[in-house]
């Protein structure tokens, strides 16, 4: 059986990402997860990227194979921030985390072509938070998955819950460089998403410590057995590391 | 005792003359439910449905030994017929509550359709249940500010914010004493934090079951088991707090 990885965790130290590593690694072990991405908490997403990174990319080295770290960075800030990201990608982050909700943009528009580009060159793929918003819809990450066609998208949450609605239509015309994260999704939506994409495009997160790693990859095992799916938990998301440069 | 508080049935799911409670009532009563809000579904996107929806559910209710507790809906930007079908099914079927679901039905909160609607309901003594949790026309301020401009009728936050508006739901149900929130929706964490911070004696439980043949029942209920609650308060909320808001 390949391994399990966690594609989206919060190890924070505030609001309701209040987890130290130690306990994250507690829960993986209790759920058999042997690798987790870890991301930076709101407040770093949102205006402390460079603290946020460092302390994400610490607790990586410190705990070794276990965290893949990733990092993030504000649109708004663009050239800098582009500096800010690749700094980052040089100290080892291995995946750019962008929430438009909480970064106050529009994913729609073009403030993060840039960015976007950049991460297409570095090959680090991008996950983007997707919700009931208006900030982040899954039609709008299309937009720009479409017109960076070289740099690989993770669509956070398929647009838990209500864009659920826009799915099937988004699953249809998704181009090459998109896949699924299905953190949020309930269990019983993806008994119908996975009629709609292939098994290589879905990513197993549970976006702890906000869910219960446990329970979510309990359910998720009713809904699409890890022995007829192993690619969805882990290789997938282990494909998209193995094309980055660095 | 255990009362699901958002539950749907659906004309188009089960289309017979005679609404038979039994097959609707199989996944509740595997997971040990007692009681079930049954809330309208069919109805919510197509409003040609409504009287004959309201109909059938008000009917399978009455054949289910008292297990489901019907809840009507109406389109309140119908003005007088939505008032005049209300009116319909608090005097014909008792009806026990309404449910909104503003996006779905096209239907903004804060207008003077909504005041007559949230008017009758308080004159009945019966709840609105409305769906929450996505903008524009319903996030939990949005019902806050028509329970404020309706302080004698009660309303219930069906999602208590979904995954993104819970702390906005939090501060909505700290302000108006007459908001209730339905955890049904939010994660874990946003579960842990709705707990400490509201008052444990308006909230509801529910597993939005009844669409198609999915079960959400017990991935629900495990969200909030993991809570690790006193059993006081697990009772508080899957069997007191209902009783109460339905005078049951
Ligand atoms: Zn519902």
């Amino acid at each position: 059986m390949t391994i399990i990885i966690d594609a989206y965790c919060t190890p924070g130290t505030e609001r309701e990402t209040q987890l130290s590593p130690r306990q994250l690694l507690r829960m993986m072990d209790d759920a058999g997860i042997d690798r987790a991405v870890i991301a930076p908490q709101d407040r770093e997403i949102a205006v402390c990227n460079i603290d946020g990174n460092q302390r994400i990319l610490e607790m990586a080295e410190q705990f070794g194979e276990r965290f893949i770290p990733a990092c993030s960075v504000n649109p708004w800030l663009g050239r800098e921030g582009n500096d800010i990201f690749s700094a980052a990608i040089e100290a080892g982050a291995k995946l750019l985390v962008l929430a438009p909700a909480l970064q106050g943009f529009n994913l729609g528009d073009e403030l993060t072509d840039e960015l976007l580009a950049l991460a297409g060159e570095l090959s680090v793929p991008v996950y983007i938070h997707t919700g009931p918003h208006s900030s982040s819809a899954p039609s709008q990450l299309l937009l720009v998955a479409e017109r960076h066609l070289s740099t690989h998208f993770i669509l956070g949450h398929c647009g838990s819950s209500d864009y659920s609605h826009d799915m099937p239509a988004v699953f249809s015309v998704a181009p090459k460089n998109v896949w699924f994260e299905i953190s949020l999704v309930r269990p019983w939506a993806m008994a119908s998403y996975k009629e709609m994409a292939d098994p290589s495009r879905f990513i197993f997160g549970s976006y702890a410590p906000r869910n219960d790693p446990r329970l979510e990859l309990q359910y998720l095992n009713r809904e699409m057995p890890r022995e007829r799916y192993p690619q969805v938990y882990g290789d997938n998301l282990l494909g998209l590391f193995q094309g980055a440069k660095k | 005792m255990i009362i699901d508080c958002h539950t749907h049935w659906s004309m188009d799911q089960w289309p017979q003359n005679k609404p038979d409670p039994e097959t609707w009532w199989d996944v509740p009563g595997r997971h040990g439910i007692d009681h079930a809000i049954v809330l309208p579904l069919a109805a919510l996107t197509d409003d040609t449905k409504l009287q004959l929806e309201n109909d059938r559910i008000h009917q399978v209710c009455r054949e289910s030994n008292g297990r489901m507790i019907p809840f009507c809906s109406v389109k309140p930007s119908q003005g007088d017929p939505a008032v005049a079908e209300l009116q319909r099914c608090t005097g014909k079927f008792h009806t026990r509550g309404i449910k909104i679901h503003p996006w779905l039905q096209g239907t903004c909160v804060n207008t003077s359709h909504m005041d007559r609607i949230c008017e009758v309901a308080g004159d009945s003594g019966i709840p609105l249940l409305f769906h929450d949790g996505t903008p524009c026309v319903s996030l939990p301020s949005q019902i806050g500010l028509l329970a404020r401009r309706h302080p004698k009728t009660t309303m219930i936050l069906g999602h208590l914010g979904l995954m993104e508006h819970w702390r906005e739901a939090i501060s909505v149900m700290r302000k108006e004493s007459n908001i209730w929130g339905c955890l049904c929706g939010p994660h874990v964490a946003a579960i842990k934090e709705i707990l400490q911070r509201c008052d444990r004696s308006r909230l509801l439980w529910g597993s939005d079951y009844g669409f198609g043949n999915v079960d959400p029942i017990d991935y629900r209920l495990d969200l909030l088991k993991i809570q690790n609650l006193k059993h006081g308060d697990m009772e508080k909320i899957l069997d007191h707090n209902p009783k109460r808001l339905l005078s049951l």
